[in-house]
């Protein structure tokens, strides 16, 4: 894997800012790849290998995607939308995966490690740089069966709706009565038509 | 299920033989009463440090597998079985585990299990799947049924003969989605209408309506008069609602006119009495699209009676009638046990 500083700068750009989030995002990816035993998961075959499940989406996402290389696109990288500062990294062909998690703490520590720097936003981006792994984050092994209908790879189900005949992928269909139903027809939806 | 008469071609190596090698499939190691499970996934290169614990687990010989065009291994055979078998609202792992899958419950909901094609299903050679009962109330990520191959190598035609024929029965499973019913209640007894005894039915129907996301919108309490009852029954027909619960008097004293009640407010369609215990004086009936359940008195008592056997069904749309009650006469008889463990159990598991 390439070197902290230049992942972030890296993954500075592809964001559009540099931000305490962005280091938080590259440094728990970094960790979370380490402990899953990739060190390449941007480049084949470990692309392949690893899905990113992450609980907020906010700055540390975009981190964790560049730096790891998953995508929503791809299938690699999964949105479970907690608000949590939070992401589990899972290694496919190991089934090893571990969570890691933001620690609150780690804001009022700032101030500890960066005592040099007086601008708040600034004092912490360069405090999560300096900062040990165990003040920065809270880690632990977890297990994740991820289902065959959410594995990455070519679409391997299909269903159509009975309703408005939309093509439903990857059986996200539910069984409302005796009809197989797209959501939006079966428990409605979250826009609103606009009528001319 | 069925014999698998046809011997496979499998290269068969000893323990030593085997370091460097890749396992043909998952290694299952058994600790009597603490653990079963793969010690040694498919796809591991024994090494010479694995060699100790094998042959402890008593795996001295290994397969090694080199496939024929015709043949497919039971890991991803199962992932075949498991998407032929799998309707909407079940889902399984994208990683089988010794062979075999777990099919679960992606959403809350009543889980229906096309029986019949499950048993002819079972008649293919070198496949099985056994499910929970159809009919179950069902949670998010439950355990509902779960399949496999039986030999380590299945022939592809012997395969696509099983999937062809769960795909022409599609779906042998689903989770039928439960409505966010709005339901009204009216407490019946001249006890409780004229405050002598505390109610107690509201807290128990509120309780078992609310887990499957129903609402009670409003709740009377009545004494046992005929005429009172009927005229309520008809005010929460002109409202938005979707299924009317009654409690008490369904029983045969002169007290008992909640029945009555409920015939004289126009329901169309009306079945009194059903084949389960507790639960035998429980009426059901339609009055377009809405439904009426008339409790027996037993539910104070009772844990579960036959109002668990219903709700569930009335919640996932399903209408059911004078034959669906009586066919829950197979598995209706509750045992009363000390410790209920509904759905856990035999009762209401009509099959």
């Amino acid at each position: 894997m390439e070197e902290f500083e230049t992942l972030l700068k890296g993954s500075a750009n592809a964001h559009g800012h540099i931000c305490s989030g962005q280091v938080i995002g590259v440094r728990m990816a970094m960790e979370g790849c380490r402990l899953i035993g990739l060190d390449t998961p941007r480049e084949l075959p470990q692309i392949k290998k690893l899905i990113v499940y992450v609980e907020m989406d906010r700055c540390a996402t975009d981190a964790i995607s560049f730096v790891t290389g998953v995508r929503l696109g791809r299938r690699s990288l999964k949105f479970v939308d907690n608000g949590i500062m939070a992401a589990t990294f899972v290694n496919l062909e190991t089934g090893r995966a571990v969570r890691i998690v933001s620690t609150e703490s780690a804001r009022h520590l700032a101030k500890k490690y960066a005592p040099d720097i007086t601008d708040k936003r600034e004092q912490q981006l360069v405090a999560y740089k300096r900062m040990d792994l165990d003040a920065l984050f809270h880690i632990e092994a977890v297990r994740v069966d991820v289902n065959a209908s959410d594995m990455p790879g070519p679409t391997r189900f299909k269903a159509v709706c009975q309703k408005c005949g939309q093509v439903i992928r990857d059986k996200r269909e539910v069984m409302k009565n005796d009809q197989i139903l797209c959501r939006p027809c079966a428990l409605g939806t979250y826009y609103q038509p606009v009528t001319k | 299920m069925g014999d698998n008469k046809i011997l496979l071609p499998f290269e068969t190596l000893t323990v030593d033989q085997a370091v460097g090698t890749p396992l043909a499939h998952d290694m299952t190691q058994i600790v009597p009463g603490k653990y079963k499970g793969p010690a040694f996934k498919k796809g591991h290169k024994i090494t010479s440090g694995d060699v100790c614990q094998l042959m402890r687990m008593g795996k001295n010989n290994f397969y090694v597998l080199d496939l024929a065009d015709d043949q497919v291994h039971e890991d991803d055979a199962v992932l075949e079985l498991a998407s032929a078998l799998s309707g909407p609202g079940v889902t399984f792992s994208g990683s089988p585990g010794e062979g075999k899958l777990e099919l679960n419950a992606a959403y809350p909901g009543l889980f229906k299990v096309n029986i019949q094609a499950l048993e002819e299903f079972n008649m293919f050679q070198d496949v099985m799947c056994a499910s929970i009962h159809t009919n179950t109330r069902v949670k998010q990520h439950q355990s509902l049924a779960a399949t496999r191959t039986i030999p380590l190598v299945i022939h592809k035609d012997t395969l696509d003969k099983a999937l062809d024929f769960a795909r022409q029965q599609y779906p042998v499973f689903s989770v039928k989605l439960f409505h966010p019913l709005k339901i009204r209640l009216i407490i019946t007894g001249e006890e409780v209408y004229k405050g002598l005894i505390k109610d107690q039915f509201q807290a128990i129907v509120e309780q078992k309506t609310t887990a499957l996301g129903a609402t009670v919108e409003e709740t009377v309490i009545l004494p046992d008069n005929r005429e009172m009852i009927s005229r309520q029954i008809r005010r929460y027909l002109e409202k938005d609602t979707d299924l009317i619960i009654t409690t008490g008097g369904m029983s045969v004293d002169p007290d008992d006119v909640t029945k009555d009640g409920i015939v004289d407010s126009g329901f169309q369609e009306i079945h009194y009495s059903a084949a389960v215990l507790p639960g035998a004086m429980f009426l059901l009936g339609y009055h377009k699209n809405t439904a009426i359940m008339g409790l027996p008195a037993c539910g104070l008592y009772h844990k579960t009676t036959i109002f668990d056997l219903i709700l569930p069904r009335l919640m996932a749309g399903e209408r059911p009638g004078a034959r669906d009650l009586a066919r829950l006469s197979h598995g209706g008889l509750c045992l009363n046990c000390k410790t209920c463990r509904f759905p856990a159990c035999s009762f209401g598991k009509a099959g």
